[in-house]
């Protein structure tokens, strides 16, 4: 006979705020086993872009951006561009996987937590793994000189705010595709073409035809611009009102966030 | 009498146009094993959804250890052990990394927690295991770590949806004394199997679901009383046609029937049956009337589907 004994201690009812970090814990557990294999793409690719293009290219260009020189014009659209790709390659496939092949959801729901639970543990971890990046590669890009203001330290809130933005678009995209390979959709016709509209490679006034008002209203614009404020100072940013831009990305990362977290909420069965 | 821990008051829920669960009526005794039984759709799996506050019911009412297992799903699954079909584990983990993951869940941790990880993994017989990626266990292995998965949180009730298909036979007889086990010391278990044999082992009464209604519902002795007659004679019905011609031929027989490629023929009296194994030459014997039996005549062909 064993010593174990059933049935008698007081069940644990754990709090909201237990639930939702219990889900990040887990991602946390999963994520930091593997790290380097993790997040060495996830670091290196924007860095490639950064050197190739900001540091390579750039040499050639004698224009000053916004009055500098074009590498350091363009390093915070890259940072915004990393938490951008981080949240939302884990708010899709990431949470795809998850759900469908893992079954990691099934299991937790067996647990004390709700959908919502899940969802809001899952999106924090999104927004920690957009500040983690953020922070990484605003290190290496500080080393690099690109970097030139002190609240250059902000850069992992900006991170965890845009890749909240992202988490939430992403939880919408995810669910309502059919199928794994629908996620290319979004990713190669919304998120690039935003990305390259938003001002990370030029000003946003330099798009013909006075585009630049879509830029205005899509969340990566504001991104870009949060970046540009605190990694160059207002001196080098693309528009007057750029004090808004942080405003904005906070106000629409918790809104585009809680909409995402609905969504998945209703998406598991 | 305590109050019961499950009861199910006309259960419905819905998917579309079909009702997986239609107007389940249902008491489950504190301390008991209750096994549902049904075949492949008839909402056994639903069932046990709506009692563990997984999906809500669309009608009726369910009540668990005296709490509404939707609207109180939190503090309902704090008390329950839920094993699954399909084992989700974390992959990337071993054994430990598993259950300590889970135990954040319930938020439990600390030398406490770890205490009682070791005693159920040596309480499923997987003391040793501990540092074993989850690759590296066998399909029995696995489902044993599910269970004392489900345990960690000391639950009231357990719910089990097919524990020991497609286990080999040691295995299966280690689940169920570890599941006796529970039991003797009053936890509740809700089995959902459509393995016969599992059922008359472990449940104290079984509920036959057919097509997410619940047609009968007893002890397994008091089932087979009621359904059927006593005694089986079960045999090839494709090869021996003849002989299941000639016997549905004869009056006086309680029933011939053919469920798939086999015959059964029912009678209360055994000599009877034992005769016609003589006269037809059959290459069988008769043997006592089971719960496989009671599920055939009552859930039909839809076993076949």
């Amino acid at each position: 006979m064993t010593a174990i004994e059933f049935g008698k201690s007081e069940p644990r009812v754990p709090t909201l705020t237990q639930r939702v970090l219990s889900v990040w814990y887990r991602h946390y557990r999963v994520y930091f086993k593997n790290f380097f294999a993790n997040a060495t793409p996830a670091v290196l690719e924007p860095l490639f872009f950064q050197f190739a293009i900001g540091f390579g290219i750039g040499r050639y260009l004698e224009k000053e951006f916004n009055g500098l020189p074009y590498a350091e014009f363009m390093a915070p659209g890259i940072l915004g561009m990393t938490a951008l790709y981080t949240a939302s390659f884990e708010a899709t496939h990431a949470t795809y996987v998850r759900m469908q092949y893992q079954k990691t959801y099934d299991a937790m729901l067996s647990t004390p937590l709700t959908r919502r639970d899940i969802f809001m543990g899952e999106i924090l971890w999104c927004a920690t793994k957009g500040l983690m990046y953020a922070a990484i590669v605003g290190v290496v890009l500080a080393l690099f000189g690109t970097i030139s203001s002190p609240f250059g330290l902000l850069i992992p809130v900006a991170g965890f705010f845009t890749a909240l933005a992202f988490a939430g678009l992403s939880f919408w995209v995810t669910s309502v595709v059919k199928n794994i390979n629908q996620f290319q959709y979004y990713f190669t016709a919304f998120l690039t073409p935003l990305v390259y509209v938003s001002g990370l490679m030029f000003p946003v006034q330099e798009l013909p035809w006075g585009l630049d008002w879509i830029a205005y209203v899509l969340p990566m614009f504001h991104v870009v611009e949060t970046f540009r404020l605190i990694v160059s100072g207002p001196a080098h940013t693309s528009v007057e009102w750029v004090w808004a831009c942080p405003l904005i990305l906070v106000v629409t990362s918790v809104l585009l966030g809680a909409w995402g977290v609905r969504c998945m909420e209703r998406r598991i069965k | 009498m305590s109050a019961p821990a499950i009861t199910g008051n006309a259960v419905v829920k819905q998917f579309g146009e079909t009702r997986a669960v239609d107007g389940v009526s249902l008491r489950i005794e504190r301390g008991i094993c209750y096994a549902l039984l049904g075949p492949n759709g008839a909402g056994k799996s639903t069932l046990s959804k709506v009692i563990g506050g997984r999906i809500p019911a669309d009608g009726g009412n369910v009540d668990v250890l005296g709490l509404d297992p939707w609207r109180q799903q939190v503090e309902v699954k704090s008390r329950l052990g839920v094993v699954l079909q399909d084992d989700a584990f974390d992959e990337e983990l071993d054994v430990i990394g598993n259950l300590e993951i889970y135990g954040v869940f319930y938020w439990l941790r600390g030398s406490a927690f770890h205490e009682k990880v070791r005693a159920l993994l040596k309480f499923m017989e997987l003391d040793g295991r501990e540092r074993m990626n989850i690759q590296e266990l066998s399909g029995g292995m696995r489902r044993r770590l599910m269970i004392a998965r489900a345990l960690l949180n000391d639950p009231r009730v357990l719910l089990l949806d097919e524990p020991t298909t497609g286990l080999d036979p040691q295995v299966r007889h280690t689940i169920w004394a570890a599941l006796r086990k529970l039991k003797a010391q009053g936890l509740t278990i809700l089995l959902t199997t459509h393995y016969m044999e599992e059922a008359a082992q472990l449940a104290e009464r079984v509920g036959i679901l057919h097509k997410g209604k619940l047609i009968a519902e007893d002890s397994p002795q008091n089932l087979i009383e009621k359904h059927v007659p006593r005694w089986v004679l079960e045999f090839d019905a494709i090869g021996r046609a003849d002989a299941l011609q000639a016997i549905r031929a004869l009056p006086r027989l309680s029933a011939a029937e053919q469920h798939g490629d086999r015959a059964f023929v029912y009678d209360n009296d055994h000599d009877r049956l034992a005769e016609l194994v003589t006269m037809h030459k059959l290459d069988t014997h008769v043997r006592r009337a089971s719960l496989e039996d009671v599920f055939l005549k009552l859930t039909g062909r839809s076993l076949n589907e």
